[in-house]
């Protein structure tokens, strides 16, 4: 695992580590889920965290600290996009930042799906998030079923 | 999903498809008409309490019932608080339906019910101060206001209390409004406010005294509004009870037995203090120490569940038990449905080595007042929880037929020093 790093020092949309694609990507606003690597990267200056990049067997899990404290696990797989974002902390991460495109779906789902303040489950073909906890303490994850690489297990993805 | 969700309620809410969602009052709303902002709620004198009514100072009656006008949410613990104008003791709101919740710290008013002005806290600079309170896949914004609080006999003075959905502070900050959907009406939120009594002092405590950014609290001037630190952690919104000039270090909970197929109605106590009064002993009961997020650890069908809690403001027991069928109907499908009644067990243990053997029922979630739509109170409603953590949440089921202790943090009790559940 590579030391943390602040987002001031990342000039460039420079993806950390072994590539799988290019060495350069242009920066893009678009969130995380369901979009390019880089993506991660605007996450992080918009969320004002920090990062760390970690290569697993079958994907890459870049860890965003949040000046919450709140950790943020985006998870990118073989074809370079976000399949997984994972949160935990006293506060809760912008959603609409890391969940991008499938933000608005997640909020209808909730309103559709809530039976607590305190858990959530979200389980549509194309979108799952199960979310817990309360007050000082939450955690959760948002994943694309279809687009969790094989050899993945859903337990890792927190 | 959404589309039938609302169709099923709008039908059929209290037969055979009654659901147990928060968030689908607001679109029963729309289509009733009959939602004005929980107007009905807001200065009545208390409701559902009756000629039982504690007169004790330090005894608040709580009551399981339908809840304000356009919600439909079950198994929901009630309390009825007054709020004061700082100061005043004619310019006042007595206000029902206040949701207790034993797993989130302080007092909080839907701004449509609220009557009074309350003053809103300002910073040196003037800056009002606002909060985002973040539930799980909802937040609610408002200002941080101050009001003298009493509830029974119990009373505070300039309490901050957050006076959520005030359409002055209409803009909500991207980094609040991100968290989740927005819970800023009675419908939305299933409650006239929520009255958090919870095992910690403050909502964020140290932490938002420290750290400018800390996801809670922000400054907001007449143009935008910025991430703050609160001046202090007097200055955040604290559980009511630290705060009460006495009877402040916990609360007891006292709920009755209900039958097995329901009720409309369950009454009982909410005591303030542990051992400071006759009626407040602590007696033989089990104590579990809490750690630092309000946890303990429930052993469960060969799961070591860390991070449980017990909590009023779910409504049903959540856990998962891959043996447990799961209901079939589009809006029970967090919820089990077995073929009969299933008595369970568990054992929940503190941080120190005791630990408390508990038996629950889990019935056919489905069919619960299926045949009775006046039915809001079920001992037997249980669901799965999210995977995310290794919790076990004990929701309002337990607390029926039960008195449980729940300690705040640092303060003493004879039996112990908070946080901890007692029961």
């Amino acid at each position: 695992m590579q030391s943390a790093r602040s987002i001031k020092n990342v000039k460039k949309c420079v993806l950390a580590g072994g590539l799988l694609s290019a060495a350069f990507i242009p920066c893009i606003a678009a969130a995380a889920l369901g979009e390019p690597e880089a993506s991660v990267q605007s996450d992080l200056a918009e969320l004002h965290g920090s990062i760390k990049v970690a290569e697993h067997a079958n994907y890459r899990l870049h860890e965003i600290q949040l000046p919450s404290g709140t950790l943020v696990h985006e998870f990118t797989g073989p074809d370079g996009k976000v399949f997984a974002v994972a949160w935990s902390g006293r506060t809760m991460p912008n959603l609409r930042q890391t969940l991008g495109r499938y933000f608005d779906s997640y909020v209808t789902a909730a309103q559709a799906n809530r039976t607590s303040r305190h858990h959530l489950q979200i389980n549509q073909t194309d979108l799952v998030v199960h979310a817990s906890g309360h007050m000082r303490a939450f955690s959760g994850v948002a994943y694309l079923p279809p687009a969790v690489p094989s050899g993945v297990t859903i337990g890792e993805l927190r | 999903m959404v589309g039938t969700a609302l169709m099923v309620g709008t039908a059929l809410i209290g037969t055979a498809a009654r659901t147990w969602r928060f968030g689908l009052c607001a679109a029963l709303c729309l289509a009733a008409l009959s939602c004005g902002g929980g107007g009905s709620g807001g200065t009545a004198a208390p409701a559902g309490t009756s000629g039982s009514s504690p007169a004790v100072a330090n005894v608040a009656s709580v009551v399981v019932d339908a809840g304000p006008a356009g919600t439909s949410d079950v198994n929901t613990l009630f309390a009825t608080v007054t709020v004061c104008v700082p100061g005043s003791t004619t310019n006042c709101q007595t206000i029902d339906h206040i949701q207790v919740d034993t797993a989130s710290y302080g007092l909080r008013i839907l701004a449509p019910v609220l009557t009074l002005s309350l003053p809103v806290q300002t910073m040196t600079n003037g800056d009002s101060l606002l909060e985002c309170t973040q539930f799980v896949g909802a937040y609610s914004w408002g200002p941080v206001a101050l009001a003298d609080l009493q509830i029974s006999g119990e009373t505070a003075k300039s309490v901050p209390v957050q006076v959520i959905g005030d359409p002055s502070f209409a803009t909500v900050p991207a980094a609040c409004s991100g968290t989740g959907m927005e819970e800023d009406t009675v419908a939305a939120f299933g409650a006239n406010g929520i009255l958090g009594i919870g095992p910690f002092a403050q909502d964020c405590g140290p932490y938002c005294v420290s750290t400018v950014d800390n996801g809670d609290y922000y400054a907001c001037s007449s143009t935008q509004c910025q991430p703050t630190a609160t001046a202090s952690l007097a200055s955040q919104v604290p559980n009511p009870v630290s705060v009460f000039a006495t009877d402040n270090n916990g609360v007891i909970i006292q709920l009755p037995s209900v039958a097995a197929q329901g009720a409309a109605t369950v009454t009982g106590s909410l005591i303030f203090g542990i051992d400071t009064q006759a009626n407040n002993k602590s007696g033989s009961q089990s104590v579990l120490t809490l750690d630092s997020f309000a946890n303990f650890t429930t052993a469960f069908a060969g799961q070591s569940l860390t991070q449980s809690f017990l909590d009023t403001g779910s409504n049903g027991l959540f856990f998962n038990d891959s043996s447990l069928a799961k209901c079939t109907a589009a809006n029970f499908t967090d919820f089990y449905c077995p073929a009969g009644t299933q008595t369970l067990t568990a054992v929940l243990q503190g941080q120190s080595a005791v630990s408390a053997n508990v038996s629950f029922s889990v019935g056919d979630a489905q069919t619960l007042g299926a045949n009775d739509p006046s039915l809001v109170a079920f001992p037997t409603l249980a669901g799965s929880y999210p995977g995310t953590t290794a919790s076990f949440d004990w929701g309002l089921p337990f607390y029926f037929d039960r008195t449980v202790y729940m300690a705040i943090e640092n303060a003493t009790t004879s039996v112990g020093t908070g946080p901890y559940v007692a029961f």
